[in-house]
């Protein structure tokens, strides 16, 4: 189980060694990226079947908590690790003139990535968040535009400050418990975080670790930032990132802080998030920031999902998230020779049919037409927040509903405009067989799930029931604390 | 493999078989045929039909995220199954001869709208098939997304209102999806069985967001008002047959689930029970009225349109007023004239819609200001039209009249005056307004662009002509159709309707439409005796004519037709109001005003000024705490 930390260090030393290799041999460098990164997503799947039901801690170095530094890998952590090295995988930045360093910067990011995922403290967490947040500020400023200059500089202000208040949350956790190790903490909540205090620390938690999570009302840098960045980025960022950070949360509200009040400030959030994004989605005019919305809407969606409680609620959140982590990628790649405005896009079939067929593919799963896999997720989350009998929840499933209606509207609105005959207008070109094979490849995944959705199902739940638990954790960790 | 598994693969195989064909001229002689093997294997099952079997299930199950979804036809299933396949191949038929030919020369691609209407016809069947709500939910999808796709097909227009479409029939798939979950909720499963158990256990408030939000999702299809603005449009313009089969059968598909979910599982007593305004309007009543509001809005604005199709959709659309209205009555008389119109109403409006794309196939146009006297050209296109607009208006001796001499029937039987006298307001504008039509295309003088006209290929003559003998042979042996829709009945707890081949058997006055049309045509044959026998007829041309005390010759063509009914107008005009465009402009500007404003708070130049806010507010809310 130690080649766990394989798929932090494997991507890290490669990055830093590629400027050097590219002394060697150029071709060396441009292949060595996604090699290492085909080895770490190889070793993370190799890792599934042993992790089975059970999870792993691994304590780097042989010390144990609290002194050391430890990995924690169930089920979801590994799966979003693995999210991260398949998706900078598929996602690889293109060559351009900058090609070395954003080689470099995705295999950072895909360390960072996995490292977030599985780290068991809050430290280290707070590490590789920061780590990832840096490496997107490069990544995104790629295109060196003035507009891309200006988009990357007020994300960088809005992540820079939410992470300072997520340091003070942790501050505040650190001052009452005096451990970051998030077993001890999973121990000492109860007795030390029950209080205003552990609700502050979570509440600037969730805000600053919710700048990348797309939270309402700090994901005011999305529109900007999807619109100007390169869009194997932007795909990166909306599909992988996002869910990394929602990961933490979860993982803190499964550990830390279960109050009630912490999934209520959650449920709004979302809330407000899904008809804030999805209403301005209804009205943006290019097609990157339609869909930069309407990721805003569908984290909101997941916000919601996830502040069930329980067990049903990280199911839910878990469907809902891997669902957006397929499409919402794959409509980025779509994406790349759709820029600009909605109306450019008329007739873009003919040029593209493969490319305008996969959008709509995705779209009906996005806004949940069975038997796509998407209409499980939402059923999912539907029929959990129905079963709290509790208003707030059910104002969460009328929102959900309605911002579905709404998505409905725009997505097909710019789906039948691809299927318009207008000759006098030039369609846009034709995408990159790059871009679409890997579109392709997300779309036909999509319909894999369709088919195998009962095995998929039982998987995710299976997952979701093991992430849920806290005493697994904590036994996990320090198998002496609890009998 | 049961009958139903055989019934849904092989339809599932058209889809496919259609899809490799291509767009060829073979395509639809090949799916015309795969229709009529799927008519086979569907009369296979005739004992639904004839109450002999209860349910068929499929053999096919799922259990996915611990709700199990399955598959079964009933009679009802049966009933609305046989006229979508008979729909769909008549309508294949139509399509596969001389104006495939024309469409593919068009630019049109055949294979797409064969798909389309295969994939219609399989998704039907999927729907009909459901054996729980999420089953029913899934086919309710299937349905939409494949007329969406037939009605793309279409003109610029069509596309346009396909998008309208899918904005009203998605938001009220959400309305649904909504219910289910209520009810799953309520219930504890998704199961029929389950749902009919909760009911009585319900409260008024809960069963009236269900039944609303049911009744707004499915009522989308079946373009109630007030959400009929998409329909007339779509319909009319998606290529001919495909209107044709739209016509026939698609927004039908609305009506079954309301039967399924109303009817079966709610049951028309409890809608009843559901006060609104104590003790004089239910549940029960307001969908009543939605039906008859339905029925007359969409009939006199039929009446006022200048293009066949749409004056026809438009009357698909107050036709399905009628259904709805005889399904809540939910006697044995009334809700068996509300099933029974289903199928009259599919075969006559499939006639009809075929009989004005043989015209558009031969002139161009169906524009009702631009034909007229087509009669001596196109006699049995006549003859279809004619037999379909006497459906239509509900007359003797077609089967259109069984169906509201039932529905009046019941509704004078059940107390409700003024739903009747709104049935009748209906019924006078149908009659009105299918004059119109016939009178426009078929009547009057032959304008000079239409001399050469001929009548239309036999590709499309045989479909009207079948389905016009249907017309007049269920009107005439009503009893044919009254024991399938008795088996509908029974399968989802109506009361059964005693019937006989004639008609209706009652002491209190019944109905024996084999001595009504007999009588009928008797009088016709002493008429017709008495035209030949007294001799002292004379010919004349069809341009021999004169208008206003003037005789006017060949060269002066006159055909009263543009402003139709100015009497009539003068006195109605002022009531088209619109009011239902205002109100969906309404809508989507208060959602675009939103939209701005969301968009304006996206489009902050200090975005840590919101978290500041963010952090200031929620850190005040945990203080309060």
């Amino acid at each position: 189980m130690n080649q766990l930390a394989l798929l932090v260090a494997l991507p890290l030393i490669t990055a830093f060694l590629l400027p050097v290799v590219n002394r060697v041999s150029t071709l060396a460098a441009r292949w060595v990226g996604p090699l290492v990164l085909l080895l770490t997503s190889a070793i993370g799947i190799s890792l599934w079947p042993q992790l089975g039901d059970s999870a792993v801690a691994v304590e780097l170095g042989g010390f144990r908590p609290p002194l050391g530094i430890s990995l924690y890998a169930d089920r979801m952590a590994l799966l979003f690790a693995l999210a991260t090295s398949i998706g900078t995988l598929l996602l690889w930045p293109s060559r351009g003139e900058e090609w070395l360093r954003q080689s470099t910067l995705a295999l950072i990011l895909a360390a960072s990535g996995s490292g977030l995922a599985l780290s068991g403290d809050l430290f280290n967490i707070y590490v590789f968040y920061e780590l990832v947040a840096v490496v997107s500020y490069g990544l995104i400023a790629a295109r060196s535009s003035a507009g891309s200059f200006a988009a990357t500089l007020r994300y960088l202000i809005v992540s820079s400050f939410g992470a300072a208040l997520a340091l003070t949350g942790i501050a505040l956790v650190y001052q009452a418990t005096g451990t970051l190790n998030l077993a001890q903490l999973s121990r000492l909540a109860p007795t030390h975080l029950n209080n205003l205090q552990g609700l502050s620390a979570f509440v600037l938690m969730l805000i600053g670790f919710g700048v990348k999570a797309e939270l309402f009302p700090v994901n005011t840098w999305v529109p900007e930032v999807y619109a100007t960045a390169p869009t194997r980025v932007s795909g990166l960022l909306a599909g992988v990132v996002s869910k990394l950070a929602l990961l933490i949360i979860v993982r803190l509200l499964v550990l830390v802080f279960n109050q009630p009040e912490a999934l209520t400030v959650m449920l709004v959030l979302g809330m407000l998030g899904v008809v804030t994004g999805e209403l301005a989605a209804w009205r943006a005019r290019d097609f990157n920031r339609m869909i930069a919305y309407s990721s805003i809407g569908q984290l909101g969606i997941m916000f919601i999902a996830f502040s069930i409680p329980g067990e049903a609620g990280v199911f839910a959140g878990l469907a809902v998230a891997l669902h957006h982590l397929v499409v919402k990628p794959a409509m980025f790649l779509l994406a790349e020779r759709w820029q600009g405005s909605l109306h450019r896009l008329a007739g873009a079939a003919r040029t593209s049919p493969l490319g305008a067929a996969l959008f709509v593919l995705l779209a009906l799963s996005l806004i949940g037409v069975p038997p796509l896999p998407g209409f499980w997720a939402k059923l999912l989350v539907m029929v959990n927040l129905m079963a709290q009998e509790n208003t707030l929840y059910m104002a969460g499933a009328w929102v959900i509903m309605g911002g579905a209606a709404l998505e409905a509207n725009y997505l097909f609105r710019v789906a039948s405009s691809f299927y318009h005959r207008s000759d006098e207008q030039s369609s846009p070109a034709a995408h990159r067989t790059r871009d679409l094979a890997t579109a392709s490849l997300l779309g036909a995944g999509l319909l894999a799930g369709a088919v195998l959705i009962m095995p998929l199902a039982d998987e995710i739940e299976g997952i979701a029931s093991q992430a849920a638990s806290k005493n697994r954790y904590v036994q996990t960790v320090n198998p002496e604390v609890l009998p | 493999m049961t009958p139903l598994d055989q019934l849904l693969a092989l339809s599932a195989l058209t889809v496919v078989a259609v899809w490799m064909i291509g767009n060829r001229q073979v395509t639809g002689w090949n799916a015309t045929i795969l229709y009529a093997a799927q008519g086979v294997l569907l009369l296979m099952m005739a004992g639904l039909g004839y109450g002999d079997v209860q349910s068929i299930a499929s053999s096919v199950t799922f259990r996915v995220l611990g709700h199990d979804l399955h598959w079964r036809f009933n009679g009802l299933s049966w009933f609305f199954a046989l006229i979508t396949i008979g729909a769909a191949f008549l309508a294949s038929w139509f399509a596969s001869g001389e104006w495939g030919q024309r469409y593919r020369a068009a630019g049109g691609s055949l294979r797409l709208f064969h798909v389309a209407l295969a994939l219609n016809v399989f998704s039907m069947l999927v729907l009909l098939a459901s054996g729980d709500l999420l089953s029913l939910f899934i086919g309710w999808e299937l349905v939409s997304w494949a007329s969406f796709l037939i009605m793309a097909l279409g003109s610029a227009t069509a596309t346009r209102y396909a998008m309208r479409y899918v904005t009203y029939a998605f938001a009220g798939a959400m309305a649904v999806l909504m219910a289910l979950v209520m009810v799953n909720t309520q219930s504890g499963s998704f199961e029929f069985q389950a749902f009919r158990e909760a009911v009585p256990a319900m409260s008024d408030g809960s069963l009236w967001m269900i039944v609303v939000l049911f009744a707004a999702g499915f009522g989308v299809k079946m373009a109630l008002i007030p959400f009929h603005l998409w329909q007339a449009k779509a319909y009319a313009e998606t290529p001919g047959p495909g209107a044709a089969f739209l016509g026939a059968i698609s927004s039908r598909m609305g009506l079954f689930a309301l039967v399924v979910v109303l009817v079966q599982l709610i049951s028309v007593a409890r809608l009843a029970d559901l006060q609104l305004v104590f003790p004089f309007f239910s549940a029960r009543d307001l969908l009543s009225w939605v039906a008859v509001l339905t029925l007359i809005f969409a009939t006199f604005t039929a009446l006022r349109q200048h293009d066949a199709r749409r004056l026809l959709a438009w009357h698909g659309i107050g036709q399905g007023g009628y259904m709805l209205l005889g399904v809540l009555i939910a006697d044995d008389l009334g809700s068996a004239g509300g099933l029974m119109h289903v199928f009259n109403h599919a075969t006559y409006q499939a006639v009809l819609f075929m009989a004005v794309t043989a015209v558009i196939h031969r002139t161009g146009t169906s524009d009702l200001n631009k034909l007229g006297g087509l009669v001596t050209r196109m006699p049995l296109s006549f003859v279809a039209m004619l037999i379909g607009i006497i459906g239509l208006a509900g007359l003797p001796p077609m089967n259109g009249f069984v169906s509201k001499w039932l529905l009046y029937r019941a509704l004078i039987i059940d107390g409700s005056p003024l739903l009747f006298l709104g049935s009748v307001v209906g019924t006078l504008g149908t009659i009105l307004s299918v004059y119109k039509l016939i009178h426009n295309t078929f009547l009057g003088q032959l304008r000079l662009e239409h001399v050469e006209v001929e009548e239309a290929p036999s590709s499309m003559v045989w479909p009207m002509m079948i389905l016009s003998t249907i017309v007049f042979v269920t009107g005439y042996f009503p009893g044919l159709v009254l024991d399938w829709v008795a088996s509908a009945q029974a399968a989802v707890g109506l009361p059964v309707l005693a019937h006989n081949l004639g008609g209706v058997p009652s002491h209190k006055g019944g109905l024996d439409m084999i001595w009504v049309v007999s009588v009928l045509l008797a009088g016709f044959g002493i008429g017709t005796l008495v035209f030949f026998a007294g001799g002292r007829s004379k010919r004349v041309h069809q341009l021999d004519n004169y208008a206003g005390g003037h005789f006017l010759t060949a060269e002066t063509r006159y055909q009263y037709s543009d402003n139709f009914y100015p009497g009539l107008m003068h006195l109605i005009g002022p009531w088209y109001r619109k009011s239902f465009r205002w109100l969906e402009r309404g809508v989507v500007s208060t959602v675009d005003t939103l939209a701005q404003a969301m968009q304006g708070l996206y489009r902050v130049v200090h975005p840590s000024f919101y978290l500041l806010v963010a952090v200031v507010s929620a850190l005040t809310w945990v203080a309060t705490k």
